[in-house]
């Protein structure tokens, strides 16, 4: 390494690459009072060609930029960083450019990023680390991943994230021969590489069996061309390094026991704050109703509630058709004989158990060991609260009645834990036994997954989960990998009853409402999940929350959550997503929307469990495909509820997101069409 | 920062829904009993640090979901535990009868040198009993496991299980500590130190996490 002065005439230097906020703490032959400085890292290419690492502190960047230097003003374009003012103003231009410190590429021999992507160390000699610098905002992973895009590297085997620059020229040469030879791709062969690499990434397995059976081809028939080449193991083992590396490039990799998940390297849009709307009220709702009780516009309806939630003086007509127990097109008069009915049915299904003797129970088994489980957790669930609280309550006797007579209505799945927790809300809210039931089947229905024998649709969720985190919030993400946390787990409370367990019971009915809308995409719960993961994000990261504190810090947040604030902001992570340029068709399965990169469309999530609204999928598809403009604009979205009960919930929005108004006895509501609807699909 | 205790074990409650697992933990670590707690989903953990014989000793204590089909979610935790709890209710003959299968799940999921202990809760509900206190004995003496019934509502002896099952893991843990020092290091060196057994790669020692 040398730490010298430039010799070069400045205006033939070029800065290809910088990175502000590194500190300098440690050179080997720099002046002590350069350590500890705020400087910028760049990297430079020569008048000759070659290329160097500079570092550069603030100050002389500033004196630069007041003597109005031409060269330095592009630094400063690109810089972006605050000048400081401290420093030696008064230096002259010589010493100044003393203080640059300086490794030429060539010379490089090791690098290695260490403390959660906050330090890196360079060394030019084997075993000493020349310069260590700090990163202030512990992004050294980007200024990693650019440093790889000029040297050749290889992982080191010794060193945990240390990388040993590969005596470059001659053996990549060596290798885009061979890979010419081989024919395994008719590429150039700079493309050859990255072919490889996307290939890998799409369909890992058919990728390298394929690249592999080549080389098999070549070793079994015999190949003139490759007698004087270089070991085959070698071969292989390069192109492994090669792309695993060129695939470290450009994406972050995160690891867990179970799965590996990698993902490209983040940069969303801001997050819109988007203000949460006023509750569905009566004179709303009775004004969506026709005179025979029928609500057609069911999808305006919902958009309201999605962006409100249900006034509670109506919450008791309006869940028995979120939880499609009603049909939205249903009359009066049709409704009355639907309950006649499913009273009917539900009694028929009581009856099967109450009849059971007790001779027939003790030969019963399975049917035994599900009646106890739900006696054991009614004696447990929501006893705090006024509705099921007190010794012989009979709201516990309807509690239980309407769980064995779920274990009847779906023998198969039967009574698991967490389903009492489900039921509670829906009962005290109802008081009704027959509606309660219908409307806990509806919800069940939405939610069966969670409660599988093998727990495989957990384990999708939280998988889903890790997979959104990383995308949304990537920094976090990486953290809880690295914490032995990337599996999830500790959110398995909040995914198991939908949060019930985190809100008091007011705000569940909200959440719950919002959520079975299925707006504003699938798996919006999730994105409550990131959510109120992403706001407990500084916590985590800067008290270095190990596995323990991490489950202890989210079991912890219960009852101590904002439901509008938490709404707000998984909305606002929703528009983000959808608008971000990289957005991921792994992502876009998630939330439910038509992937681009492949050829299978819109296979809707398995669970997503959403009704379709109007509108076929090719049109879902379109919308789709505009949609990353619209959803930019929707930050202009204001809605404006305001208290009165007479005025409109009028929710605005630019004109490009084809805003329907709708009329009814004299009330406007205006929705949007175009974004949601689209992803409903 | 310095540390409060001398050392810091992973215990683990485990065994059939309702059993009275989180009384337990409530009982020994807020003294406390509430005869309608909510069932535990997923899993957490309270702390208490004891005294043992001068020691400082900090009990991590998980606790999981006892219903079968949560185990794939709560074995993951399993890792790393010096100590289980298997715990079963005296007025159910079932969750008696599950604790082989208890016993398995531990042989399948935790470290072979784990210690164990049985306890049968419950045992002031006299009236309503279906396991006898010598058919626990007998199994806990088939198993070579140690045994005490215990009511978490009366506070009868959850103190002393507690105790006694961190005393064996102490035992057990410095009679290791024994064997890998040259005797003649050892009278100033004592035990390891909670943040020096993080260094430690082997068996569960390795596992200690610094609250």
């Amino acid at each position: 390494m040398s730490s010298s002065s430039v010799e070069d005439i400045p205006d033939q230097c070029k800065d290809l690459f910088t990175q502000d906020g590194v500190l300098l703490k440690s050179c080997s032959g720099c002046s002590i009072n350069e350590l500890n400085s705020i400087g910028m890292l760049c990297i430079v290419r020569n008048p000759d060609g070659t290329k160097c690492i500079e570092w550069r502190p603030n100050d002389l960047i500033t004196i630069d930029s007041d003597t109005q230097d031409q060269e330095w003003a592009v630094v400063n374009t690109i810089g972006r960083r605050q000048r400081t003012l401290s420093g030696n103003m008064t230096s002259d231009y010589a010493t100044a450019r003393a203080r640059i410190i300086k490794i030429p590429l060539d010379d490089l021999k090791t690098f290695r990023v260490s403390r959660n992507n906050q330090q890196m160390q360079f060394s030019t000699k084997h075993g000493v680390w020349q310069m260590i610098l700090y990163f202030q905002h512990g992004n050294a992973e980007i200024f990693l991943a650019n440093l790889k895009t000029h040297v050749k590297t290889a992982k080191s085997r010794h060193e945990r994230n240390a990388y040993v620059v590969v005596e470059s020229n001659t053996e990549a040469q060596v290798l885009n021969k061979s890979f010419a030879e081989l024919d395994i791709f008719t590429e150039n062969p700079t493309d050859v590489v990255w072919g490889f690499v996307s290939n890998l990434r799409q369909r890992p397995y058919a990728t390298t069996m394929e690249a592999f059976s080549k080389l098999t081809d070549i070793v079994y028939n015999g190949n003139e061309a490759m007698n004087d080449k270089r070991d085959m193991s070698e071969e292989v083992a390069d192109l492994l390094t090669k792309s695993i590396s060129a695939m470290e490039d450009t994406t972050t990799t995160t690891k867990s026991d179970e799965y590996e998940v990698i993902s490209v390297k983040p940069t969303l849009p801001p997050r819109p704050c988007i203000p949460r709307g006023t509750p569905l009220s009566t004179e709303k709702w009775e004004g969506l109703q026709d005179t025979e009780g029928r609500v057609a516009e069911v999808d305006g309806v919902k958009q309201l509630i999605f962006r409100g939630g249900v006034a509670h003086s109506i919450r008791h007509a309006v869940w028995k058709y979120l939880l499609d127990y009603y049909p939205w097109n249903m009359g009066h008069s049709e409704i009355k004989n639907l309950q006649r009915r499913k009273t009917e049915e539900y009694f028929s299904m009581k009856l099967q158990w109450r009849s059971m003797t007790e001779g027939q129970e003790s030969r019963f088994s399975e049917y035994r060991d599900r009646k106890s489980l739900v006696e054991k957790d009614v004696n447990r669930t929501d006893r705090t609260h006024p509705f099921f609280t007190g010794d012989n309550n009979p709201n516990l006797v309807v509690l239980q009645d309407i769980l064995m007579t779920y274990v009847m209505y779906n023998f198969d799945l039967g009574y698991v834990q967490g389903m009492s927790d489900i039921l509670a809300p829906i009962l005290l809210l109802l008081g009704n036994e027959v509606d309660s039931f219908w409307c806990f089947a509806g919800f069940m229905d939405r939610i069966a997954p969670n409660f599988d024998m093998d727990q495989a649709g957990m384990k999708q969720q939280l998988l889903h989960l890790q997979q959104l985190l990383t995308f949304a919030s990537p920094e976090l993400a990486h953290h809880l990998a690295q914490k032995d946390s990337g599996n999830m787990y500790f959110c398995f409370r909040w995914l198991l009853v939908w949060f019930k367990r985190e809100f008091s019971h007011r705000d569940i009915m909200r959440l719950w409402e919002v959520l079975w809308t299925g707006l504003p995409c699938a798996n919006f719960h999730l994105l409550i999940c990131v959510a109120i993961l992403d706001a407990e994000k500084d916590i985590l990261i800067s008290k270095d929350y190990g596995f323990t504190e991490i489950l202890k810090h989210v079991n912890d947040l219960s009852m101590r959550l904002d439901v509008d604030k938490i709404l707000s902001a998984a909305e606002g992570i929703y528009h983000q997503i959808v608008s971000a340029q990289h957005l991921t068709d792994q992502i876009r399965v998630i939330i439910g929307l038509p992937t681009v990169g492949t050829t299978s469309q819109t296979e809707g999530d398995d669970d997503s469990g959403d009704e379709s609204p109007t509108g076929s999928q090719s049109e879902a598809a379109s919308h789709s495909r505009s949609e990353s403009t619209s959803h930019l604009r929707s930050e202009a979205t204001t809605v404006n509820g305001n208290g009165t009960e007479n005025n409109d919930q009028r929710v605005l929005f630019t004109p490009e997101m084809d805003e329907v108004t709708l009329e009814y006895n004299g009330l406007q509501i205006s929705i949007v069409t175009k974004t949601v609807w689209a992803l409903l699909a | 920062m310095a540390k409060t205790y001398d050392y810091l074990f992973k215990l683990l409650l485990i065994g059939d829904s309702g059993v009275g697992k989180t009384s337990i933990l409530f009982r020994f670590s807020e003294d406390a009993f509430n005869i309608s707690f909510i069932s535990t989903i997923g899993i957490d953990f309270k702390i208490r640090t004891i005294d043992l014989d001068g020691k400082k000793v900090k009990l991590q204590i998980w606790d999981t979901a006892g219903q079968e089909r949560f185990r794939t979610i709560t074995t993951a935790y399993y890792r790393g535990s010096m100590g289980i709890m298997l715990v079963y209710d005296v007025t159910n003959e079932k969750s008696f009868e599950n604790i082989k299968n208890w016993i398995r799940n531990i042989e399948e999921n935790a470290s072979a040198d784990v210690e164990k202990m049985i306890l049968g809760n419950k045992c002031d509900l006299d009236a309503k009993r279906q396991v006898s206190k010598e058919r626990g004995e007998q199994l806990a003496i088939e198993y070579q496991i140690k045994f005490v019934e215990t009511s978490a509502k009366d506070s009868l002896n959850v103190e002393y299980a507690f105790y006694t099952l961190a005393r064996d893991i102490k035992a057990k843990m410095e009679k290791k500590q024994e064997a890998s020092n040259p005797p003649g290091a050892r009278s100033g060196a004592h035990q390891l130190r909670a943040n020096e057994q993080q260094r430690k790669p082997t068996s569960w020692l390795s596992r200690c996490s610094v609250l």
